[in-house]
């Protein structure tokens, strides 16, 4: 096992003005478990075949240990990558595909079998050792191609996607099967996925990727709760956070920010106001997660917003409720036994450190 | 990429279904379509098995009513004469001098030549592909002359001159062989997923690993048809031996089987068994491969 570390890591693609990847810097420690995550055509398969060795650096260095990898080819890395679509070699049998790496590196014959029969044993798939992937089902090819990095013992795991084509219920499974596994190997897991849920349920670090930029890493708590910029606050969390565009205005020593249509308001305190007279923006963009949005009126200071009620999703415990407030859609979580119905007009509010303020043309988080 | 194969429907019972045929009908009619092309070879291995002396005398389904006209004289006579030149089983090795060895090459470069355009990353490779292409078009005819003049100059400037030699005939059948043949296993190998080649590399396979470990058994069906086909075609050929085999004592049983109808009166019975003889080679070659047409042999490999 060892440590990863991304220095300015940029790829561009011949013929591509757009950088793939753009000056991207990531510290990996010894058996730390971290998520790229990112919208699709991000980058983030690129860094990560990048640190394989299935893409050529365009500048920067990658590091595995502490030696500079960015020359070395894919099999002199000692890494183990798990793909989107597994890439089990289809006229070998379960055993073979396991024992293939191993063979290549002249290990030993009772060697290979001591370690194919180890992973076999902890994926579950020892009654299948004889199988070709044809005859296995979509997880246990997944648990194959897990299989094949583990007998590997590599420096670092690489994982793309790897859940991406289970369904739904198999997927909850194997993401808990990953996270043990990982625990289990103390090893070192770079695993790309578009999905933030995978994301923060797995990772002791979440690295959230956009345009080729690495826009922000923390642990999944840090990335939910102070989200560097409207991007990373939008991308995670589930249903995404609402934003409104809101103005600016001074009363009465402090600042009060207000929706177009006067609906939404919210008073700030001493510092918050400071902060945004420092900005020096006469708009904010305001960010209020659905789960914070509360059902009744404001009581003291933070978000009151009045909406019509448009669209209720009841999923047992609570209900999603899409409100219109002046021309602006918004979502909130509320508790299933709220007497809410299609057409009502409700007032709502939300605690002012629930309340996320965004630069209106950088993004960036005031608040 | 998905690259499983569907469970295909029993083809039969489909087509049954489409034209509301019953299934048994089906089988029938494909049953009499299939003996109606058999009919011929089965009149020539009939013709090979009767008395030379009765050919002109009774029609050859004459045997289903006496079936003790049946004799393998006609086989015992020429194999009687062993591998003696000019024979039929001299015929037949040098049919295998030329074929095998032909067959071998254009299967082995047109897997190699398949391999470097599809998963190389030089540039310039689909216009070699497009030439390629190109090529297949080109009638054989059209070089019959300027390879022999080609051969005569080798012949002067090195000293080796392959005309009238095997090995001339077999350059010239490998030449003419690979279009087809790279364009088949190029057309193949595109299917195969790159996660695999991605895959077998960072566990530590070179390239030449990858090429026989991972690419070549995959695509045993596509080098099963080649092989087949380029088999087939070199084994009947005719003319390309003609030409450039002129003078050779040895020649390949097409040649063998021509000498023998052309002369004034043809010798039937050599005519026959020598035919018969030498549809077995391909016979042999082809149920010894077809096992490798099975379908789906890709299932699995990703998703």
């Amino acid at each position: 096992m060892s440590s990863v570390t991304l220095r300015e890591l940029t790829k561009q693609y011949a013929g591509n003005a757009a950088l793939s990847l753009d000056a991207v810097n990531l510290d990996v420690a010894h058996g730390e478990f971290v998520c790229l995550v990112g919208p699709s055509g991000c980058g983030k398969t690129t860094a990560l075949r990048m640190i394989a060795g299935l893409e050529s650096v365009t500048s920067g260095d990658i590091e595995i240990g502490d030696r500079v990898v960015n020359d070395l080819s894919p099999r002199d890395r000692d890494i183990a990558l798990v793909f989107q679509s597994y890439a089990l070699y289809p006229h070998m049998t379960v055993f073979d595909n396991m024992s293939f790496g191993l063979k290549l590196r002249k290990v030993p014959k009772d060697e290979i079998k001591a370690a194919v029969t180890d992973a076999a044993r902890i994926l579950d798939l020892e009654l299948y050792l004889d199988r070709k992937p044809a005859q296995l089902s979509g997880g246990q090819r997944q648990r194959v191609a897990l299989g094949r990095a583990i007998v590997r013992n590599p420096a670092a795991f690489l994982m793309d996607e790897p859940l991406s084509n289970l369904d739904a219920k198999l997927r909850v499974q194997t993401r808990a099967e990953i996270a043990r596994l990982h625990h289990r190997l103390g090893a070192t897991m770079i695993y790309v996925t578009h999905d933030q849920v995978e994301a923060m349920t797995m990772a002791d670090r979440i690295a959230v990727i956009n345009l080729g930029k690495l826009e922000q890493v923390g642990s999944p708590r840090e990335l939910y709760d102070r989200p560097a910029n409207q991007f990373v606050a939008g991308f995670i969390g589930s249903p995404s956070m609402n934003f409104v565009p809101m103005h600016v205005e001074s009363i009465d020593g402090g600042i009060r920010v207000v929706s177009a249509g006067g609906d939404m308001d919210v008073i700030l305190d001493d510092v918050e106001s400071a902060i945004i007279r420092s900005a020096g923006v006469s708009d904010v963009v305001l960010g209020v997660r659905p789960e914070h949005i509360d059902s009744q009126p404001r009581s003291g200071r933070g978000l009151q917003l009045r909406a019509s009620v448009e669209v209720i999703e009841f999923l047992g415990n609570d209900e999603h409720v899409h409100l219109s407030s002046g021309s602006h859609e918004l979502v909130a979580i509320v508790d299933a036994r709220t007497p809410l119905t299609i057409g009502d007009s409700v007032t709502l509010s939300a605690s002012i450190e629930a309340i996320h303020l965004f630069h209106p043309e950088t993004g960036v988080t005031l608040k | 990429m998905t690259i499983d194969a569907p469970v295909k429907e029993n083809r039969v019972g489909g087509l049954a279904k489409r034209l509301h045929l019953s299934k048994a009908v089906v089988n029938v009619i494909l049953a009499l379509v299939a003996i109606f092309w058999l009919v011929p070879t089965i009149s020539l291995l009939v013709i090979s098995l009767r008395p030379e002396s009765l050919f002109g005398v009774s029609g050859w389904w004459k045997v289903f009513t006496d079936p003790s006209q049946l004799t393998f004289g006609n086989y015992s006579t020429i194999f009687s004469q062993g591998f003696a030149t000019g024979g039929v089983l001299d015929s037949l090795l040098t049919s295998l001098e030329i074929t095998i060895p032909a067959t071998l090459l254009v299967t082995m470069i047109s897997c190699l030549a398949a391999y470097s355009l599809v998963f190389g990353s030089w540039r310039g490779r689909d216009m070699i592909f497009f030439g390629i292409v190109g090529l297949m078009v080109v009638p054989l005819q059209v070089a019959l002359i300027p390879v022999v003049q080609l051969y005569r100059e080798m012949g002067n400037l090195f000293g080796l001159n392959p005309y009238g030699t095997i090995p001339g005939v077999i350059i010239f059948h490998v030449a003419f062989g690979l279009p087809f043949g790279i364009f088949l296993m190029r057309n193949f190998l595109t299917g195969i997923p790159r996660d695999l080649l991605e895959a077998g590399r960072i566990e530590g396979a070179g390239e030449w690993k990858i090429f026989y470990r991972i690419v070549l058994p995959l695509a045993l069906p596509a080098i099963a048809s080649l092989a087949i086909f380029q088999f087939i075609w070199v084994w009947n050929d005719l003319l390309v031996a003609l030409v450039f085999l002129g003078g050779n004592v040895h020649s390949p049983l097409t040649i063998f089987l021509y000498d023998q109808t052309r002369s004034l009166a043809a010798n039937y019975w050599i005519v026959s068994t020598g035919a018969v003889v030498s549809i077995f080679v391909p016979l042999i070659v082809f149920f010894s491969f077809q096992r490798y047409f099975v379908r789906g042999v890709l299932a699995g490999a990703v998703k």
